[in-house]
C-alpha cells in the first residue's frame, strides 16, 4: 500500500464515520490555491483578496453587528415568503390538478406567468410599491408560488385515478380522499417543487436586494462594490454559499428524499 | 373533418391567453384603472410597433439573446469535458462534488457585483455571470452523470475492447446525456433570470435594461412589453427547445442509468 492509498483509506473511514467531514476537506485544497495565487500577487491585492483578508473583514462585519444584522433580514424575508408562496401554491396547485377544467383554464396562463420570471417583475414592483419589503415580499412569493403550483399539480395528476376510485368505494368522503390520498401522492413533487422554488427566491432575493438596496446580503454586496471593497463582497458571495449549502443539502434535500421513500412509492 | 391534434393541443393552450388578452382592456376600463399603475392594451401594443419601428425592441432583444447564446455555448463547451473528466475517477468525483455543489448553489445573480468589479459594466461582466450560471450547473450534472453510470457497464465495455475514445464516446458521455441536457435547462433557467437581473444593473442595451429604464420615466406601457416580451421568449425557449430536447435524450439514453 502507497502512502497515498493509506491516505485515502483514512479520508474513506473518516467520511463513514463523520459524514459531515466529506462537505468540508475538498475546500481545503481550493482555499490552498486561492492563497497561493493571492500571495503570488498574480492579480492585484484590491482585486482578488487573500483568505486572511477575508477572514478578517468576516470578524469585522460581525463584530460591528452588520452581517449578523442582514443576514436575519435576508433570511427572515425568504422564510416569509416562502411560507406565503407554499400557502398560497399549494391548495391553488391541487385545485389546478384535481380539476381538468381549471387545468385547462389555468395551466397555459401558469406556465406563462413562471416563465416572465421574478426579477422582470421589479420595475413594475417598484413602481406599485417603491423600495420597500413589499417588493422584496413580493418578487420572493411569486418566484416561490410557480414552481410551489407547477410541481403540486403535477403530482396530483401523477396519482392513479383507480387509487381515487378504490377509496370512493370504500366509502371516502371527498374531502378524505384528498388528505389520504392525493396529498400523500402529491407530496414528494410538493417537495420537490418547494426546493426548487427556493432555489429561485434565493437569487431573486439577491437580485432584489441588489436592486432595491436597503439591507441584507445582496446590498452588503452591492454596497461594497460601490465602496470598491472586493474583499466584503467575496465575505457575501461565501456567506451566501455556505447558507444555501447547508440549507439545500442537510434540510431541504433530505427532507425530499425523506417524502420520496415514504410517499413516492403511489405514483409507481 | 379532424384538425390535425398538435393544432387541437395548440390551440387549447393558447385560448386561455387569448382570454386574458381580452379581459385586460376590460378590467382597465371598469375599474378605471390609472395608465402610470397598469396600462392599457393599445397602449403596450403601440409601443411594442413604436419600439418595433424605431428598431430598438430587436436590438435589445438581440442584445440579451446574443449573450445568453455566446455565455452558454462557452460554457457547455468547457464544462461537459471537464465534468466527464472529474467523473471517470470515484476518487476524484466524491472529492469534487461538495465542491461544485457549492459554487453551483452560488452560481449566476450572486456574482453580479464582483462581476462588474472585474469586467467592467457592460458585455463581459453580464456573459461572465451567465457562463458561470450555466458552467457550474452543467459540471455538477455531468459528474454526477458520469459518477452514475454503473461500474459493470464500464467494465463490460472495456472487457469488450472498447479504447479510451470507444469508452467515452459509446458509454460515458451517452450514459450521462440525460443529466447533462438536464443540467442545461436548470442551469439556463438560472442564467436567465441572471442576465435580466445583471441587464438592471450593468449594462444600457438588452430587455433587462429597456424595462429599468421605462421605470425611471413611469413608462409602464414599456415595462409591461417587456415583460410580456421575456416571458414569450422563454417559453419559447423552454417548451419547443429545452423541454423536447430533455425528453428525447431521457426516452433514448436514460436506460443506461436505470440498467
Amino acid at each position: 500500500m502507497t502512502p497515498l492509498q493509506r491516505a485515502w483509506a483514512l479520508y474513506v473511514r473518516a467520511t463513514a464515520r463523520f459524514p459531515a467531514v466529506r462537505s468540508i476537506v475538498p475546500f481545503v485544497p481550493v482555499v490552498a490555491l486561492w492563497a497561493i495565487v493571492a500571495y503570488a500577487g498574480v492579480f492585484p491585492r484590491a482585486f482578488f483578496p487573500a483568505p486572511g483578508d477575508v477572514v478578517r473583514s468576516f470578524g469585522d462585519l460581525i463584530y460591528k453587528g452588520i452581517l449578523p444584522e442582514y443576514l436575519e433580514d435576508s433570511v427572515v424575508r425568504l422564510a416569509v415568503g416562502a411560507a406565503c408562496g407554499m400557502a398560497l401554491g399549494i391548495p391553488l396547485g391541487l385545485a389546478v390538478g384535481l380539476s381538468r377544467r381549471a387545468h385547462a383554464a389555468l395551466w397555459p396562463p401558469l406556465l406563462f406567468f413562471a416563465a416572465i420570471g421574478d426579477i422582470a417583475w421589479l420595475p413594475i414592483l417598484l413602481i406599485w410599491f417603491g423600495f420597500g419589503l413589499t417588493t422584496m415580499t413580493f418578487v420572493i412569493v411569486y418566484t416561490v408560488l410557480f414552481p410551489v403550483v407547477l410541481n403540486t399539480a403535477l403530482g396530483v395528476r401523477s396519482v392513479p385515478t383507480e387509487l381515487h376510485r378504490a377509496a370512493l368505494s370504500l366509502g371516502a368522503s371527498r374531502p378524505r380522499v384528498v388528505w389520504e390520498v392525493v396529498l400523500p401522492g402529491a407530496l414528494p413533487n410538493i417537495m420537490t417543487g418547494l426546493r426548487n422554488g427556493l432555489g429561485y427566491g434565493w437569487r431573486a432575493l439577491i437580485a432584489a436586494e441588489i436592486i432595491v438596496g436597503t439591507s441584507g446580503i445582496g446590498f452588503l454586496m452591492f454596497d461594497a462594490r460601490r465602496a470598491g471593497s472586493v474583499v466584503e463582497i467575496v465575505v457575501g458571495m461565501i456567506v451566501l454559499g455556505a447558507l444555501w449549502y447547508v440549507v439545500d443539502g442537510w434540510i431541504l434535500a433530505p427532507i425530499e428524499r425523506a417524502t420520496g421513500q415514504r410517499w413516492g412509492l403511489v405514483t409507481r | 373533418m379532424t384538425l390535425p391534434r398538435a393544432v387541437v393541443r395548440g390551440a387549447t393552450f393558447l385560448a386561455p391567453l387569448a382570454a386574458l388578452f381580452v379581459l385586460w382592456p376590460i378590467l382597465i376600463r371598469v375599474f378605471d384603472v390609472n395608465p402610470r399603475v397598469f396600462p392599457d392594451l393599445p397602449a403596450v401594443a403601440l409601443a411594442g410597433l413604436e419600439t418595433l419601428r424605431d428598431g430598438t425592441l430587436v436590438a435589445h432583444i438581440g442584445a440579451s439573446l446574443g449573450r445568453v447564446v455566446v455565455g452558454t455555448v462557452l460554457a457547455i463547451l468547457v464544462s461537459v469535458p471537464l465534468g466527464v473528466a472529474m467523473g471517470v475517477s470515484p476518487v476524484v468525483s466524491s472529492l469534487l462534488t461538495p465542491l461544485f455543489r457549492f459554487f453551483s448553489v452560488l452560481a449566476g445573480i450572486a456574482w453580479i457585483p464582483i462581476a462588474t468589479l472585474w469586467f467592467g459594466y457592460g458585455f463581459g461582466a453580464i456573459t461572465f455571470v451567465i457562463f458561470n450560471a450555466v458552467f457550474f450547473i452543467v459540471a455538477y450534472n455531468t459528474l454526477l452523470g458520469v459518477s452514475t453510470i454503473p461500474m459493470p457497464v464500464r467494465n463490460a465495455a472495456a472487457s469488450l475492447g472498447a479504447g479510451r475514445w470507444a469508452m467515452l464516446t459509446e458509454v460515458l458521455l451517452p450514459g450521462a446525456l440525460p443529466n447533462i441536457v438536464t443540467g442545461i435547462r436548470t442551469g439556463l433557467g438560472f442564467a436567465w433570470r441572471g442576465l435580466i437581473a445583471a441587464e438592471m444593473i450593468a449594462t444600457n442595451v438588452g430587455l433587462g435594461y429597456m424595462l429599468f429604464v421605462a421605470r425611471d420615466f413611469y413608462r409602464t406601457e414599456v415595462i409591461v412589453l417587456g415583460m410580456i416580451v421575456i416571458g414569450a421568449l422563454w417559453l419559447l425557449i423552454d417548451r419547443l427547445l429545452l423541454a423536447p430536447l430533455e425528453r428525447a435524450t431521457v426516452e433514448r439514453w436514460g436506460m443506461v442509468r436505470a440498467g
